[in-house]
C-alpha cells in the first residue's frame, strides 16, 4: 500500500514538474524577441502544458492503491512531454530560430535535464507498478 | 487445449496471449512510428509534381480513406484471432501457400526495402553532413543498419518504446519545417498560389497514394494482434492513415512547392533547422526500418520453422546492410534493380490482402462455416487452390495493368489486382463448393510450437 501511495505522489510530482517546465520555456520564449524562437517555445511548451493539464486531474481521480491505472496515464503523459524536451535539445541552437545564445543555452540545458528526468521517471514507474514502458 | 510454447519469440507462430495485449493508443503509436518515415513526405513531393495544394488534399484524403478501409478490414482479423499475417494466410492459401505468400508479402520485399531505406538514410546523412568519415554512404549504411537492427533484435517492446520516444517530436518537427518553409517563402497566401503548370487527372493521384501503402495494409495484423480490443488495430490504423498520412503528404507537397527542393530533408536543412533535419532522417528511417526487419523475421520463422526471431533479425538485417553498404555505397551503384524487383513483387501483395478479406469475411463465415484457429492440434490444409490461383492471377493482372495500362477492369494496377483477386477467389470457392470439389488439399496439424 505504501509503495502505491508513493507511486501516485511520484507520478503527480513528475507531471507538475513537467507543467512547470512547459511554463518556464514559454516564458523564456517571450524573452527571445523574435517571432520564430517564440513560436517554437510556444508550440513545444503548449504541447507540454496541455498534456499535463489533461492528465493531472485524471491521475488525481485514481484510487491510491490502483497502481496500474496510475502508472499507465502517467507513462503516456511523460512520453509526450519527454519527447518535447528532446525537441528543445535538438532545435535550441538551430540557425532558423535565431535564439540569443544565453536563452538557447538555457533551453538546451533545461530540455536535456527534463529529458533525462523523464526517462528516469518512466523507468521507475514502469518498474514499481510492473507496467511495460510502452502502454 | 494447450496454447503452445513461444519458442521463436514475439509469438511468431502462436496467438498473442491476453496478458500481452496493449492499449489502442499503444497500437496507434506503433503505426505512427511506421508512418514516420521520410518516404511519406517524399511521396508528398511526388504529388506536388502533379497537383496544386488544394487538389493534393482531395487526392490524398480519398486515397488514404481507401487505405483505411482496406487495412482496417485486415487489422480487424488480427484483432479477433490474435495471429500475425503469416499465420492468417494459412487459411486463404494453405500451409504451403502461406509460405509462398509470406515470401511475397514480407520475407523478400522487406529485406529489399530495408536495404533501400538504409541506403536512402546514408545518402541523406551524406548530403547534409558531407566530408566526415562517419558520414560516407558506406559508413552511414553500416552504423544506420546496426542502429535499426538493435531495436528489431530486442523485439516488439523496443519498437513500441522507440516509437513513443520519437513519434511526438518527429511530427512536431514536420509541422515546424512546414511552418518555416511557409515563413521563408511568402506566407500562407503564396501557399495556395503555387502549383504545377498542368493538373493531372484525380485518378492517377488516388492510385499513387493507394499504391504507397497498399502493401503495408496487408501486414497490419502483425501489430493489430496485440490490441486490447478486437477493433483496436482497425481504429488505430484508420485514424493514422486517414489523418496523419494525409497531413504528411500535404506537408511534403507544400515544402517541395515552396522551396523548389525535391529532397525535403535537404530543404529542411537549408531552412536552417540544423540537427533537426538529421534527427528527422535518423528517427524516421529508424522507426520504419526496424519494423521491416521485425516483420521479415516473423515471415521467415513461419516459412522455415527454424531459428529464433532474433537470429532472423540479424540474418535479414546483415543482408540488407551489406546490400546498402557494398552495392549502394562502396561500388556506387544504384539500387534500382532491387527496387524494380521489390516493385514487381509489390504487384502480388495487395491480392494477398484481397484473398484474406474474402476468405475471412465471406468464405469462412457464410460458405464453409469455419473459425480461424491456431492452437496446437488444429488441422489446416496444405494448399488452398483458389487462394493461390487468385493471388497469382490478380498480381499478374495488376502487373499488366501497371506496365501496359490495360483496363482490367479499371486500368489502375493496385485496384485491378485487388478487385480481380477478391472476385475470382469467391467465384472459384463457390463453384468448387457447389460442385463438391475439395478446394483445400492436404492436411497439416499445428504442433506445440505453432509450426
Amino acid at each position: 500500500m505504501e509503495e502505491t501511495l508513493d507511486i501516485k505522489r511520484f507520478a503527480l510530482t513528475s507531471l507538475y514538474l513537467m507543467l512547470v517546465f512547459g511554463i518556464i520555456t514559454i516564458v523564456l520564449g517571450y524573452m527571445i524577441n523574435n517571432y520564430r524562437g517564440f513560436y517554437l517555445s510556444l508550440t513545444l511548451g503548449l504541447i507540454i502544458i496541455i498534456t499535463t493539464i489533461v492528465y493531472i486531474p485524471l491521475i488525481h481521480r485514481r484510487r491510491d492503491d490502483d497502481a496500474k491505472n496510475i502508472a499507465v496515464p502517467t507513462l503516456q503523459a511523460l512520453w509526450v512531454t519527454t519527447s518535447m524536451a528532446l525537441g528543445y535539445v535538438v532545435t535550441a541552437y538551430a540557425p532558423y530560430f535565431n535564439i540569443p545564445i544565453a536563452i538557447a543555452t538555457a533551453l538546451f540545458i533545461i530540455g536535456f535535464i527534463v529529458m533525462v528526468y523523464g526517462v528516469y521517471a518512466m523507468l521507475k514507474i514502469s518498474r514499481v507498478a510492473k507496467v511495460p514502458l510502452a502502454v | 487445449m494447450s496454447q503452445g510454447k513461444d519458442v521463436y519469440g514475439d509469438y511468431a507462430t502462436l496467438p498473442v496471449p491476453k496478458e500481452e495485449l496493449r492499449s489502442t493508443l499503444n497500437i496507434f503509436m506503433v503505426y505512427m512510428g511506421v508512418l514516420a518515415v521520410i518516404a511519406a513526405i517524399f511521396a508528398g513531393s511526388g504529388l506536388a509534381q502533379m497537383y496544386d495544394l488544394r487538389t493534393t488534399i482531395v487526392v490524398a484524403l480519398i486515397g488514404n480513406i481507401l487505405l483505411a478501409i482496406f487495412g482496417g478490414l485486415i487489422a480487424y482479423i488480427g484483432g479477433v484471432t490474435r495471429a500475425n499475417t503469416y499465420m492468417l494466410l494459412r487459411y486463404p492459401l494453405g500451409k504451403i501457400g502461406a509460405a509462398i505468400g509470406s515470401l511475397i508479402v514480407s520475407a523478400l520485399p522487406l529485406i529489399i526495402w530495408f536495404a533501400v531505406e538504409t541506403w536512402l538514410f546514408a545518402i541523406t546523412v551524406n548530403v547534409i553532413y558531407p566530408g566526415h568519415p562517419l558520414t560516407t554512404i558506406v559508413a552511414s549504411s553500416i552504423w544506420g543498419g546496426i542502429l535499426m537492427m538493435i531495436t528489431a533484435y530486442i523485439g516488439y517492446k523496443a519498437l513500441a518504446v522507440l516509437s513513443y520516444i520519437t513519434v511526438p517530436f518527429w511530427y512536431t518537427l514536420i509541422v515546424i519545417g512546414f511552418a518555416a518553409a511557409v515563413d521563408l517563402n511568402g506566407g500562407f497566401e503564396s501557399l495556395w498560389r503555387v502549383g504545377p503548370s498542368s493538373i493531372a487527372p484525380l485518378g492517377i493521384g488516388i492510385t499513387y497514394v493507394f499504391g504507397l501503402y497498399a502493401a503495408g495494409c496487408v501486414i497490419t495484423s502483425d501489430v493489430s494482434r496485440y490490441g486490447i480490443k478486437r477493433w483496436s488495430g482497425s481504429i488505430a490504423w484508420a485514424l493514422h492513415v486517414a489523418i496523419f498520412m494525409t497531413a504528411l503528404l500535404f506537408a511534403g507537397a507544400a515544402m517541395t512547392l515552396l522551396t523548389g527542393a525535391p529532397n525535403v530533408i535537404v530543404a529542411i536543412a537549408q531552412i536552417g533547422l540544423g540537427v533537426g533535419a538529421l534527427l528527422l532522417a535518423i528517427l524516421g528511417q529508424w522507426t520504419t526500418n526496424d519494423n521491416n526487419l521485425w516483420s521479415a523475421a516473423l515471415a521467415w520463422i513461419n516459412i522455415t520453422g527454424k531459428f529464433q526471431k532474433k537470429v532472423w533479425v540479424l540474418i535479414t538485417g546483415i543482408i540488407g546492410t551489406i546490400i546498402s553498404a557494398l552495392w549502394g555505397g562502396l561500388w556506387g551503384m544504384s539500387l534500382d534493380p532491387f527496387i524494380s524487383f521489390g516493385t514487381l513483387l509489390g504487384n502480388f501483395i495487395p491480392p494477398v490482402g484481397a484473398v484474406l478479406i474474402a476468405d475471412y469475411y465471406i468464405v469462412s463465415k457464410s460458405i464453409v462455416k469455419r473459425d480461424y484457429r491456431f492452437s496446437p492440434g488444429t488441422k489446416i490444409s496444405l494448399v488452398n487452390i483458389p487462394g493461390i490461383l487468385s493471388m497469382f492471377i490478380g498480381g499478374f493482372i495488376g502487373w499488366i495493368s501497371t506496365t501496359y495500362g490495360v483496363h482490367l477492369p479499371t486500368g489502375v494496377g493496385v485496384a485491378d489486382s485487388i478487385i480481380t483477386s477478391f472476385i475470382l477467389y469467391l467465384l472459384l470457392v463457390v463453384a468448387m463448393h457447389k460442385l463438391n470439389v475439395k478446394f483445400e488439399v492436404g492436411e497439416w496439424i499445428v504442433g506445440e510450437t505453432g509450426i
